[in-house]
């Protein structure tokens, strides 16, 4: 049971780090990255495939946060450019176009057969419950300081002008500030982000395929930042929790009636709940279970 | 080889050209993506699928797709674009990609996970100036023209097309005019599920028919409406054609997987050269 | 010390916004810019603020040129435009809003951010100072922890002021400063030009209200169809018969 907790903390950690990197782009800044798996991924192989030639895990998070940002720098120059909606076709498609690369590019990623055997993070702890809480550990504090630095963030003159970049770019054009400048930084800080849970994600799971790096990834990370309140870095939080609670439950329906739902069915019906979360959200609550919108 | 490739990309082409087209008019009247574009088409296979499993005529199978796609775009704009047409474009992106997940999620529970295919007669393929052509190509080729000219039909002949496209043409006067007609707006919807609905069938016929299929092919229908230029319904078919001709021919070189990789470069590269696409209206993408 | 427009043409399509728009100010006068609906007026100030390119004309302020300059580092060359639709950054309240809009900022940057937080946190005590004197002035204390959002129309139009104040221009270019707004508040935002522009900032006003205009500066460029009309002191332009014809369509005053 311990160890179930501690596994669902874990994961649901990397999902409070992937929400609080959304947040920043498009809670406060306004950019609609629907691409957000794509950083994920690139972090995650990143540090599987530098850990395993024998690179420290430090060394081996630092360059997954590093590689994901420098992959938000090409996009971001494209952002630069485009209106919202262009943006988000360009990032979805980015997302995917990094899912066929990590397929295709088997010498380096091993296709659909996956990296197994990835270092586990503190296993000089062995691979039990010591060790899991020791990441634990590790991942909370991780949270915790990207928390505060995104609270000192919004609460600094560059979070003034990245709220402003959402509410009126051209505003803020008028007063003598290049959006552009803001919006690379963002876009780069949530791919780092992105990039430090994906190392998490590879060195807890020890093992990588494709297939985990699906578009429905992004979607999650979008519903729990919706419903825990756009704009909000305690949101954020709260989302992720929420978030959890519908995996682990979904998950939970199916243990307790595996006759009734077949794992097929069970995946659709998961889809569906996000589709019809992101719809009724919008409809309904932009604002998100808890918050308000207009105030963080 | 090449000349078997090229008749494989036409077809390919009039598939996205028709998936383009969807996405096209609904961007340029309804100003968003429609990232549930993909997942209307595969409700048109599956209907054709369905209509065809029971009579065997592809013909029943085009009309049973084109009514189950415009009813399910239709009801996708009246229970929730509409209510969000105020909103700021973000809502609408996001509920977009939320109605695409409903509608593969309700597929993928009816139909199961298996693929499926059409069972369609084996023919030999019929020779013509040395190229092998199968005849399922030009029945579908044949479709694919078929229903584009139903669909320009609409759009030049009747006063909702005019007014369309009028729309489409300039977004400005969307802007002036406020609220559209709910009449123009229901037959922008109904006219853009049918296009998705015969493009999510011969999609089927071809490959194979899967709740994931409509989604893959999305990337490739928003990359030749943006090459096409935003608003242009003949800017989106021959986009769709060179696009598809492209992917086909260059398969060979750069592989199955890296087709959709080479749209998103397309993409990109219209993005950042030439903004309003080969054909589209005098409007900043930023 | 000046601005000068020179010969600014701008088309869509076949329809010509501006066809050879040309004129000069002071950069430290008031000058107004009348016109009918649809004159150009709002085009105007767009090609000049840098927002939409010129086919044809140059701007120059002070002597440098800045037709190769985008409309961020053209308002960072001293000019600062107005939105005819306020553009406030709604979720911000009042003051942030002014805050944001302080040049120079070190806290903008991560680095410094991070790295020098009292050196932030001295310059946000100072820009704060700057934006409650700002909010005095403009008398919006009451409404200075409000969202912008909420505010009134009238409202929004000072928080675009006071805006462009915190920005440090030379010049300000307000588009449509009246419009939508009561008149008590009308003259209080005139007292506030007047003021403004006794201590050296220069005003280059769009505006529909003639009667409040003719009040307010000492010349105008009446505009009809992309084209310069007439130039002159308000009471000059209004008696030139074609300037009537066009503006008034012939009807008295």
């Amino acid at each position: 049971m311990e160890a179930y907790l501690v596994a669902i903390a874990i994961i649901g950690a990397i999902y409070v780090l992937l929400t609080l990197g959304l947040t920043l782009q498009y809670g406060l800044t306004g950019l609609v990255n629907f691409g957000h798996v794509g950083f994920f991924a690139i972090g995650a192989y990143a540090s599987a495939i530098v850990s395993m030639q024998g690179v420290p895990l430090v060394a081996s998070f630092a360059f997954a946060a590093l590689l994901a940002a420098l992959a938000a720098w090409p996009i971001g120059l494209v952002a630069l450019r485009l209106r919202d909606d262009y943006f988000a076709v360009v990032t979805l498609g980015f997302g995917e176009t990094v899912r066929l690369a990590i397929t295709s590019e088997k010498w380096l990623t091993n296709g659909v057969q996956g990296i197994p055997g990835i270092p586990r993070t503190f296993a000089g702890l062995g691979v039990g419950l010591p060790g899991a809480l020791a990441t634990l550990a590790a991942i909370t504090l991780v949270c915790v300081a990207a928390a505060l630095a995104l609270r000192r963030i919004t609460r600094s003159p560059f979070g003034r002008v990245i709220e402003a970049i959402r509410d009126n770019e051209e505003a803020l054009k008028a007063l003598g500030k290049d959006p552009a400048r803001f919006k690379i930084q963002v876009l780069a800080l949530g791919a780092a982000l992105a990039g430090i849970a994906g190392a998490f994600y590879a060195h807890y799971i020890t093992y990588l395929s494709p297939d985990q790096f699906i578009p429905l990834v992004t979607f999650y990370v979008w519903m729990a930042m919706i419903m825990g309140g756009v704009g909000r870095v305690s949101g954020a939080v709260v989302g992720a929790l929420l978030l959890m609670l519908f995996l682990e439950g979904t998950r939970f329906l199916r243990d307790i009636a595996p006759d009734a739902i077949s794992g097929v069915a069970m995946a659709s019906l998961r889809l569906g709940a996000v589709g019809l979360a992101l719809i009724l959200f919008t409809l309904f609550r932009p604002q998100g279970l808890v918050g308000d919108y207009t105030r963080r | 080889m090449f000349g078997a490739l090229l008749v494989a990309g036409i077809v390919h082409g009039l598939i996205i050209g028709l998936a383009a087209l969807a996405v096209t008019l609904v961007f340029g009247i309804a100003r968003f993506p429609n990232a549930a574009a993909g997942d209307t088409m595969t409700a048109g296979a599956y209907a054709g699928l369905l209509a065809h499993q029971a009579s065997g005529s592809l013909a029943l199978a085009g009309g049973a797709a084109v009514a189950a796609s415009g009813a399910v775009s239709l009801l996708g704009y009246l229970l929730v674009f509409r209510p969000l047409a105020r909103r700021p474009v973000a809502s609408l992106l996001v509920a977009a990609i939320g109605v695409a997940f409903v509608i593969r999620a309700v597929l993928g529970l009816i139909f199961g996970h298996q693929q499926q295919v059409f069972q369609v007669p084996l023919a030999w393929p019929i020779e013509f100036m040395g190229l092998r052509i199968p005849p399922m190509d030009i029945t579908l080729a044949t479709v694919a023209a078929c229903a584009l000219a139903a669909a320009f039909g609409v759009l030049h002949l009747t006063s909702i097309g005019r007014q369309m496209r009028a729309v489409a043409d300039d977004p400005d006067l969307a802007r002036v005019s406020g609220i559209r007609p709910l009449r123009v707006m229901i037959a922008l919807w109904l006219l853009a599920g049918a296009a998705a609905g015969i493009a999510g069938l011969m999609l089927g016929v071809k490959t194979v028919v899967s709740p994931e299929m409509g989604w893959e092919g999305l990337l490739t229908a928003f990359a030749a409406a943006i090459l096409g230029g935003i608003g242009s319904p003949a800017g989106a078919v021959l986009a769709g054609l060179l696009l598809g001709i492209a992917q086909e021919v260059s398969t060979p070189y750069v592989g199955f997987t890296y087709k959709i990789a080479l749209a998103f470069v397309v993409m990109l590269a219209v993005l950042l050269v030439r903004p309003r696409g080969l054909f589209g209206r005098m409007e900043g993408v930023r | 010390m000046s601005l000068v427009v020179r010969g600014i043409t701008k088309a869509w399509g076949g329809f010509r916004a501006l066809d050879g728009v040309s004129f000069e100010m002071e950069s430290t006068g008031l000058l107004g810019i009348i016109g009918p609906n649809g004159a150009g007026k709002s085009t105007l100030f767009s090609v000049v603020s840098g927002f939409i390119p010129a086919d044809v004309g140059s701007v120059a302020l002070d002597g440098t040129s800045l037709d190769r300059l985008g409309p961020a580092a053209r308002a960072r060359a001293g000019m600062i435009r107005t939105f005819q639709v306020p553009r406030e950054f709604h979720h911000l309240t009042v003051r942030e809003n002014l805050m944001a809009a302080a040049p120079g900022q070190s806290g903008e940057g991560l680095l410094g951010l991070f790295l020098r937080p009292g050196r932030v946190r001295a310059e946000e005590d100072a820009i704060r100072a700057e934006a409650e004197a700002t909010i005095d002035f403009l008398r919006l204390a009451g409404v200075a922890d409000t969202p912008a959002g909420r505010l009134s129309g009238g409202q929004k139009k000072l928080v675009e002021l006071g805006r462009a104040l915190m920005a440090k221009p030379r010049l300000i270019l307000l588009d449509e400063p009246f419009a939508g707004v009561n008149p008590v508040l009308i003259e209080e935002i005139m007292a506030r030009i007047r003021d403004l522009n006794g201590r050296g900032i220069g005003f280059l006003v769009i505006e529909h209200d003639l009667d409040a205009l003719s009040r307010l500066v000492p010349r105008v460029v009446v505009m009809d169809r992309g084209r310069v009309l007439a130039t002159g002191t308000p009471q000059a332009v209004l008696a030139d018969a074609a300037v009537r014809e066009a503006y008034l369509g012939g009807a008295p005053a």
